[in-house]
């Protein structure tokens, strides 16, 4: 649904974006996870024909962004960084004329409209001028005008930023609730929420793609195996010394003596496990605890874009 | 085409919306009352003492052409206030983003926004009329002097307007798009006073001086429509709406 090929942009001596390639298949939702000022506003702003790029090209659902802009706009709803909001205009009116501007059809205006309202939960305010709302309602209607045409693509920049927990909960739900009939790409600093939301996630640092994948695959790639947490009830230093003869990797103590991280290779984990646990039994240290330590996608972050 | 019709409506509303279309009629409408009113007087004044003179009386024709020359500086102040936000302001709140990724070209976005200041001119002009209403209820003035003046004030009004929109599409600063539309609309107007300092003589004077639109208005005042003088404000509006879908066709290589 969206292709991405090869995107570069400068900003004077500044390198935005180089080389930027990534595919978003239909229905995913993918999430676009970079620092403040790693280029995913940029990128989206030339996918949806605001600016253009250098090199490379975009496509949206088959159609380039350039060479066939109306086609391809038409299949595109955006959620720009700041919303789009005429601020003297009452919410019904802004979402029609958002309806009319996507050359919706005169005669299903009228029910787009209301289907977006209902949708978007915004009928206690569709009588009510943009100005006077709260930044979530705001929101809200930004989402609205991207989604008013029912657009087979959506494209979403940060959409959480700035709201209050309660509205942050209520947008991932409307997002998730809306995959499958839309592709959708959002962009976020915030790690959680590319986590909890997204069937794909790219990672961009510094104008390049870091790495790309689903959370699971981009967890494994990180790591050559697990790493678990053991906690004993006493003597954790000699519970070390005794585990160090069993030969595991990374064989470490934790936040106390008690607690010892240690790593398994992929292969022959379970038989590792059972040794561990013996040997912590038959010395007598009181086995508390053995768990597997995901690594979380803010380690992994972290480690990329370092 | 619904892209246009769509952009003029909203911007046409947006303008009843805030109180800017109330103080646009209401600057307009006081100070060619101003204009009027003194012009009234000082015709009664002449009418009074020409016979005693021995000269002529003036005509109304000469009174409401006084009139229109005078609104020719008042729309030096209007006509940038009217377009100074069309651009400016979407680029200012980023709301030009919603017209950016629309299925809708940038023609169509230009042309939405010209429709919509010329509209709220129109009207302007409608209110204005008035003045000229009065001439014909209390006298006998050439009434196709007075539609034919009418037109060509539109055709005016409507070259200054895409000239604004023109400077509006430069700049998401409104007071900027302001002055710099204020000083070009007042170069046009002085032009043709400035030509002989400002060349030689001979053709670079002549182009100069075709420039101007003032002179260009001078027929419709006599109340005549020619379409040499037609054709000069019909291909001063396209050219800069024509400059202005380039700007902002432009912008998105930027």
């Amino acid at each position: 649904m969206i292709e991405v090929l090869g995107l570069s942009k400068n900003y004077g001596d500044l390198a935005a974006l180089s080389d930027v390639s990534f595919t978003v298949e239909k229905g995913q939702i993918v999430g676009f996870l970079g620092a403040n000022g790693a280029g995913k506003s940029t990128t989206m702003d030339i996918l949806c024909g605001c600016i253009g790029a250098d090199k490379g090209s975009a496509k949206i659902a088959g159609f380039d962004i350039t060479e066939q802009p109306i086609e391809a706009k038409k299949r595109l709803g955006y959620l720009p960084d700041v919303a789009p909001l005429h601020h003297d205009m009452l919410v019904e009116e802004y979402i029609e004329y958002a309806a009319r501007l996507h050359k919706v059809e005169s005669s299903a205006i009228k029910s787009r409209v209301d289907i977006t309202i209902e949708k978007l939960a915004l009928s206690d305010v569709r009588k009510r001028l943009i100005a006077n709302l709260s930044k979530g309602y705001r929101q809200r209607v930004g989402l609205a005008q991207a989604l008013v045409h029912d657009p087979d693509v959506l494209v979403l920049d940060e959409p959480t930023e700035g709201l209050d927990p309660t509205q942050i909960a209520e947008i991932r739900k409307l997002i998730r609730s809306l995959a499958g009939q839309h592709t959708i790409l959002l962009s976020s600093h915030i790690l959680s929420e590319v986590q909890n939301t997204c069937d794909k996630i790219i990672i961009i640092n510094k104008g390049k793609i870091v790495t790309q994948g689903t959370y699971e695959q981009l967890a494994t790639s990180m790591e050559a195996g697990h790493v678990y947490k053991l906690k004993v009830a006493r003597n954790g230093s000699n519970a070390l010394t005794t585990l160090g003869r069993i030969g595991l990797n990374n064989l470490k103590t934790g936040s106390t003596p008690e607690e010892i991280e240690f790593a398994v290779g992929a292969a022959g984990g379970d038989q590792i496990l059972d040794d561990v646990a013996r040997a912590v039994v038959d010395g007598g240290f009181g086995l508390r605890g053995l768990t597997l330590k995901t690594r979380s996608l803010e380690d992994i972050f972290l480690q990329l874009t370092k | 085409m619904s892209g246009i019709i769509a952009i003029a409506r909203r911007d046409l509303r947006a303008y009843f919306a805030s109180p800017r279309a109330a103080a646009i009629f209401w600057f307009f409408l006081i100070f060619m009352g101003f204009f009027f009113k003194n012009f009234v007087h000082m015709f009664m004044q002449m009418t009074t003492q020409a016979p005693m003179m021995g000269g002529q009386a003036p005509t109304l024709e000469q009174l409401l052409k006084a009139l229109f020359y005078n609104l020719h500086f008042i729309l030096l102040l209007i006509i940038p206030a009217v377009t100074m936000a069309s651009f400016s302001e979407e680029k200012k709140n980023q709301s030009i983003r919603l017209l950016q990724t629309s299925p809708c070209t940038a023609l169509e976005i230009v042309l939405g926004k010209f429709f919509a200041a010329s509209g709220i001119m129109a009207l302007a002009l409608l209110a204005s009329s008035v003045y000229p209403l009065f001439t014909v209820a209390h006298g006998n003035p050439d009434k196709m002097m007075i539609l034919c003046s009418y037109l060509g004030l539109f055709l005016l009004v409507t070259s200054q307007i895409a000239f604004g929109l023109w400077v509006s599409s430069m700049t998401s600063n409104q007071f900027l798009a302001f002055l710099f539309t204020m000083f070009g609309l007042f170069l046009l107007l002085i032009l043709n006073w400035m030509a002989p300092n400002l060349s030689g003589g001979g053709i670079t004077e002549s182009i100069l001086k075709y420039l101007a639109s003032s002179d260009h208005l001078d027929s419709f005042f006599k109340g005549t429509i020619s379409v040499a003088h037609t054709t000069y404000f019909l291909i001063f509006t396209g050219m800069f709406l024509f400059f202005t879908n380039v700007t902002l066709d432009s912008q998105r290589w930027r």
